[in-house]
């Protein structure tokens, strides 16, 4: 009895639909916690990152020696690629134009996309996470009803109704509702902890441009004074 | 600094995961029997089967059988050897009937007596009733073959000296016949004399030549007559000793008879003896193997049982923890309840009410007919005890 009962011969005896729900389920939670360690990783990778940027930053160092540090064609990431789309936007705009105002607006809009594609990539297959842990429950319920259904129908085959006859299908089929909250439950718990982290990084690198903006401001206005006194 | 590794690759992450899983998969596989001992005993709480009174019994059971039949095949070897000697003796007896008289044959059937007398006293001490029984019989019958036999012997005898008689007589008429043949001679000769007498003095030749003819008339006459005397002597005699002969063939019949018919009733008896030894054997062997195979049928019946009563009872509320009450139920042949009856009560009568009430709400046991037939009667009668448990 206690061998029958067992979750893996359950899952060995249950019905073809419910099986491959069972199996859907799995593949769902493997991904899903694949998705949350990589994120997890990339996410404490990134601040770290930030935080050295943001030391080095403020640390007085030249913009233009620290713009030289990277070579163009090298991507980068966080706020540094915020920085370097700015600055970039800025050298590129200043022999054009003599207007300040032009010229800010050229390194925000810049500033604006760099933090959008940043976003982006914080944000990647969150998605994914999201998609599990709300969907994941339902497909249970999807298994656990199809299992319900099949224990009802050998139920009404059965001449004597007892426990015994329905219990293996109603064990199997609560089995996919439970695998189904498996994969949910840690996809919710961990996709609102990596989204809060990414709005929390995406938070800084939108004060970080702020603060570059007010920078490359001052810089301008200083040098609008001068040009026109 | 973060450049050197922008990217962070799915190859980790991934084996973490499966890692994960494995690592969930394997803790329920280990850690699920062990959990699933435990909510046992605390759903088993209200009824337990205490006893069947049979699953012991019939073990013990089986156990006399086998000592009674190996009791019982002693026995029978014992017997079998005694009617071995005893048909030596008889044998003997028959020898010493044949050949000696009638005193010899007595003493002898008195000693052979006397030997069966003692070995079937000594039997009836060790053998069972049934065997005993049989003996008896044997030794009626061969009581009164052997009575038979004397008869048969006493009329032989009568036969023999009848038949002596009838040579005697036979003879005497014989010798009579001769005697009076020898007178007839004589007489002839005397009248010849006299005849030839009177022919010498009065008649001549042709007379004596009729004489003679007549004498020869009369010899002829007289050998006939004397032929035909033997030849009834001899038809008498032969009449006699084919007379003789079947009585002796007769009397080889019967007696072949009688030996074979005493033979094949022996035989009888030892192999039905046999038969029935050998049956018990079986039987205790079938019991015995009855035991193991109808202890696990009857497991799983009793496993039936119980849960069936389970669900069925009704807990009345302020009942305390300890009480236990014990119901001996009786069931029919196909499982249907026959007396739910309080064995022990638990002083509380609503508990007890209840706990009859589960056993005749849980009735028609229809799974006792799906146990071996030998064992359904064994199950037929057991005792269930209610404990409430901390579990409603």
């Amino acid at each position: 009895m206690n061998d029958a009962m067992s979750i893996p011969h359950l899952i060995m005896n249950a019905s073809t639909v419910v099986q491959l729900v069972m199996l859907l389920l799995t593949v769902g939670s493997i991904l899903s916690w694949v998705v949350i360690f990589q994120r997890t990783f990339m996410m404490r990778r990134a601040r770290k990152a930030h935080r050295g940027f943001e030391d080095r930053f403020w640390s007085g160092v030249d913009l233009n020696e620290l713009y030289r540090e990277v070579p163009p064609e090298q991507e980068t990431q966080g706020a540094e690629h915020i920085f370097r789309a700015g600055f970039r936007e800025f050298n590129r705009l200043m022999p054009k134009t003599r207007s300040p105002q032009a010229i800010l607006d050229g390194v925000q809009r810049s500033m604006r996309v760099a933090w959008s594609r940043e976003e982006e990539r914080l944000n990647l297959h969150l998605v994914f996470l999201a998609t599990v842990a709300s969907a994941s429950p339902y497909i249970g319920l999807f298994g656990t009803v199809w299992g319900i259904m099949g224990s009802f129908q050998s139920l009404s085959m059965a001449q004597q109704a007892t426990l015994s006859t329905v219990a293996p299908w109603i064990a199997e089929a609560l089995i996919a509702t439970a695998m189904g909250l498996f994969a949910a439950i840690p996809a919710v718990v961990f996709y609102n902890r990596l989204s809060a982290e990414s709005g929390r990084l995406l938070g800084k690198y939108e004060d970080f441009a702020e603060e570059f903006h007010s920078i490359l401001h001052r810089n301008l206005q200083g040098r609008s004074d001068a040009g026109g006194a | 600094m973060a450049r050197r590794q922008a990217r962070v690759g799915y190859g980790i992450p991934t084996l973490l995961a499966v890692g994960l899983h494995v690592l969930v998969l394997l803790l329920s596989v280990i850690s699920l029997p062990t959990r699933e001992h435990e909510p046992s005993p605390s759903s088993i709480v209200q009824a337990t089967l205490v006893s069947t009174e049979t699953v012991t019994d019939q073990a013990q059971r089986a156990e006399e059988a086998r000592q009674r039949a190996l009791a019982r095949q002693a026995a029978e070897e014992a017997a079998a050897q005694e009617e071995q000697r005893r048909a030596a003796e008889e044998a003997a007896t028959q020898e010493a009937q044949r050949q000696s008289d009638q005193a010899a044959e007595e003493q002898a059937r008195e000693a052979a007596r006397q030997a069966a007398e003692a070995e079937a006293a000594r039997r009836a001490e060790e053998a069972e009733a049934e065997t005993r029984r049989l003996e008896e019989q044997r030794d009626a019958e061969e009581e009164a073959q052997r009575e038979r036999e004397a008869e048969e012997q006493r009329r032989r005898e009568e036969e023999a000296a009848r038949q002596q008689e009838a040579e005697e007589q036979a003879r005497r008429e014989r010798e009579a016949e001769e005697q009076r043949q020898r007178e007839a001679e004589e007489q002839a000769r005397r009248e010849r004399e006299a005849e030839e007498q009177r022919r010498r003095e009065e008649q001549a030749r042709r007379e004596r030549e009729a004489e003679e003819q007549r004498q020869r008339e009369a010899e002829e006459q007289a050998r006939r007559e004397r032929e035909a005397e033997e030849q009834r002597q001899r038809e008498a005699e032969e009449q006699a000793r084919r007379e003789r002969e079947a009585e002796e063939q007769r009397r080889r019949e019967e007696e072949a008879a009688r030996q074979r018919e005493a033979e094949e009733q022996a035989r009888l008896a030892r192999e039905q003896a046999e038969a029935e030894m050998q049956r018990l054997i079986e039987g205790a062997d079938e019991r015995v193997a009855n035991a193991q195979q109808g202890q696990q049928a009857a497991n799983d019946f009793i496993a039936l049982v119980r849960r069936a009563v389970e669900q069925a009872w009704r807990i009345p509320p302020n009942v305390s923890s300890g009480a236990t009450a014990e119901i001996s139920v009786r069931l029919g042949p196909s499982g249907e309840l026959f007396v739910a009856e309080i064995s022990r009560s638990s002083g509380d009568s609503a508990f007890d009410r209840s706990a009859v009430q589960a056993v005749e709400a849980a009735a028609p046991f229809a799974e006792l007919r799906q146990l071996p037939a030998g064992v359904q009667r064994d199950y037929r009668q057991f005792n269930l005890r209610f404990r409430p448990g901390d579990v409603r």
